[in-house]
């Protein structure tokens, strides 16, 4: 839709005008044979209810509409036009080529985005700035995520209800593995072999430790903080279920296999930890010496199914 | 109303009121309320047609999709017209309806309904009975158009057998405008008129 001819100063030839909306042309089309033009806006609006040129009703298509003559475009460009924001203090005079990019920094735009300065620092547009009241904008936003915390409970109360059926679920497929592995023996190697094989799978898809002082190994290490911190790195890297429990029995020497469980017999075999392949425990400064990680070990320095050790530094 | 046809019709107003044509006395245009979707429109009777001499009111209804979609325009002055409905003043005109083109004003419309009324259309009639006459008894046609136009338009042409006849429907207690159009419908014959008023 064109420009408010008011807004030029001095005549506008007739030929600028829109014949549908009677403004100066805007981003003008004109029809092919006829040549007559019209707003982009006004002419795809017209042709979309019926396709003739609005002036002599000649057949045209939207497809056919061809942009103004560069000498038309220029005459445009050369009028000399009010800001938008004139009738809210604005008195430029632009040239119509330039009026779009003054607009974007007009100061006098109405709608210019502001940030509160008395305190709530909320962006609003400029002309609400009078009206606009700090504790009733902040009580309203307070309303709308009160509004959202209520809808995130209930959702939550609902996964909950899920969850817990799921739970109940897997439980009775347990039990009902588990009466099965024991009452068939064939299912028995198969459920053994399955949880070795995830247990590889695990161990593969960890990245290889290197531990550059066995002198910072923990040997008794405190278990409500480090070990509840190991366990939920394990869990998160995907460690089997069935082996998490044994590996956080396994962090402490008490544990530990007659070659490591006590300081002398920990002295006395330090040469064959270089033999160990230690896995990352990631974001912890702790290996995972795993059992199918470790076959070539010697059996009194090795207990199923692995070592989890914990250090006070040195783990690259 | 949409701003697009607030800032036409205000600007067709415009045009109308400086044209020649209104300071000939040709049509006349005023508004009816202040926010430009209703306006009155006044054409007056070409010559050498039988209405000459009246003038005859337009309603003009802008709807909210103008230029888009013409405006709404009626007789309110009754006329006796093969393009106009002798009962609701409804025009039949190739511009108002699918030839409209959004380049079109107030002006050119005013100019094309006063050109209809020197250049009937009677194959495309909006008024069935009235084409039939102007087709099949010309000269009563002229005569009748001519009296509709003395009675409501203000026309000169005073056609004294026909008030003649409608007085004496009147004086059966007949309302005056009924009268009117049966004695038009029927080719002025009294009885005929009669006899359908009364079945
Ligand atoms: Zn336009
Ligand atoms: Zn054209
Ligand atoms: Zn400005
Ligand atoms: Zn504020």
């Amino acid at each position: 839709m064109g420009f408010e001819i008011k807004r030029f100063q001095g005549d506008v030839d007739e030929e600028l005008i829109c014949p549908i909306c009677s403004g100066v042309l805007e981003d003008p089309l004109q029809a092919p044979t006829c040549e007559h033009a019209f707003c982009r806006a006004c002419i795809t609006e017209w042709i979309s209810r019926q396709p003739t040129c609005p002036v002599d009703r000649q057949a045209v298509t939207a497809c056919q509409l061809r942009p103004v003559p560069r000498i038309l475009r220029n005459l445009l460009s050369r009028l000399c036009t009010s800001c938008d924001n004139a009738p809210h203090g604005c008195n430029a005079v632009l040239k119509l080529d330039s009026l779009a990019s003054h607009l974007v920094e007009c100061e006098f735009n109405p709608k210019r985005p502001m940030s509160c300065e008395a305190g709530c620092g909320l962006v609003i547009p400029k002309d609400e700035l009078a009206e606009h009241n700090c504790v009733r904008e902040l009580r309203a936003l307070i309303a709308t995520q009160q509004g959202k915390l209520t809808d995130f409970q209930q959702e939550l109360a609902e996964q909950r209800l899920t969850i817990n059926e799921h739970k109940r679920e897997l439980a009775l497929l347990k039990e009902f593995m588990r009466a099965m592995r024991v009452s068939n023996p064939t299912m028995r190697a198969l459920a053994d072999q399955m949880e070795r094989e995830e247990v590889v799978r695990w161990a593969n898809s960890l990245a290889r430790a290197r531990v550059t002082r066995w002198g910072g190994m923990i040997s008794t290490p405190d278990d409500a903080l480090q070990v509840m911190m190991i366990k939920r790195s394990l869990s998160e890297s995907g460690c089997p279920p069935h082996i998490i429990d044994d590996l956080m029995e396994n962090c402490h020497e008490r544990r530990w296999p007659p070659g490591l469980c006590s300081l002398e017999t920990r002295q006395n075999n330090r040469r064959l930890y270089e033999k160990y392949v230690c896995k990352r425990v990631p974001g912890k400064q702790a290996v995972l010496v795993l059992q199918c990680d470790n076959t070539h070990v010697d059996e009194h320095m090795m207990v199923e199914p692995g070592l989890v050790m914990i250090f006070a530094h040195g783990i690259e | 109303m949409a701003n697009i046809a607030a800032k036409r019709i205000k600007r067709e107003f415009k045009e109308v009121m400086k044209s020649e044509e209104v300071a000939g006395g040709d049509i006349k245009l005023e508004l009816v309320n202040d926010c430009w979707t209703e306006l009155q429109g006044e054409i007056a009777g070409p010559p050498d047609t039988p209405y000459e001499g009246g003038t005859f009111l337009l309603e003009i209804k802008v709807p909210e999709t103008y230029p888009f979609n013409p405006p709404k325009i009626r007789f309110m002055t009754k006329i006796w017209h093969p393009n106009v409905s002798s009962a609701t003043g409804a025009i039949c005109l190739d511009i108002l309806k699918d030839q409209w083109a959004a380049a079109l004003t107030l002006r050119t419309v005013l100019l094309s309904i006063q050109a209809l009324l020197s250049a009937a259309e009677p194959n495309d009639p909006q008024d069935a009975v009235v084409a039939k006459q102007y087709r099949e008894n010309p000269q009563l046609f002229n005569m009748t158009a001519r009296h509709w136009t003395n009675i409501y338009a203000g026309g000169p042409t005073s056609v004294w057998e026909f008030n003649q006849k409608v007085q004496r429907l009147l004086d059966m207690g007949i309302d005056e405008h009924q009268a009117r159009v049966a004695l038009s419908t029927y080719d002025w014959e009294l009885e005929r008129a009669t006899e359908q008023l009364f079945c």
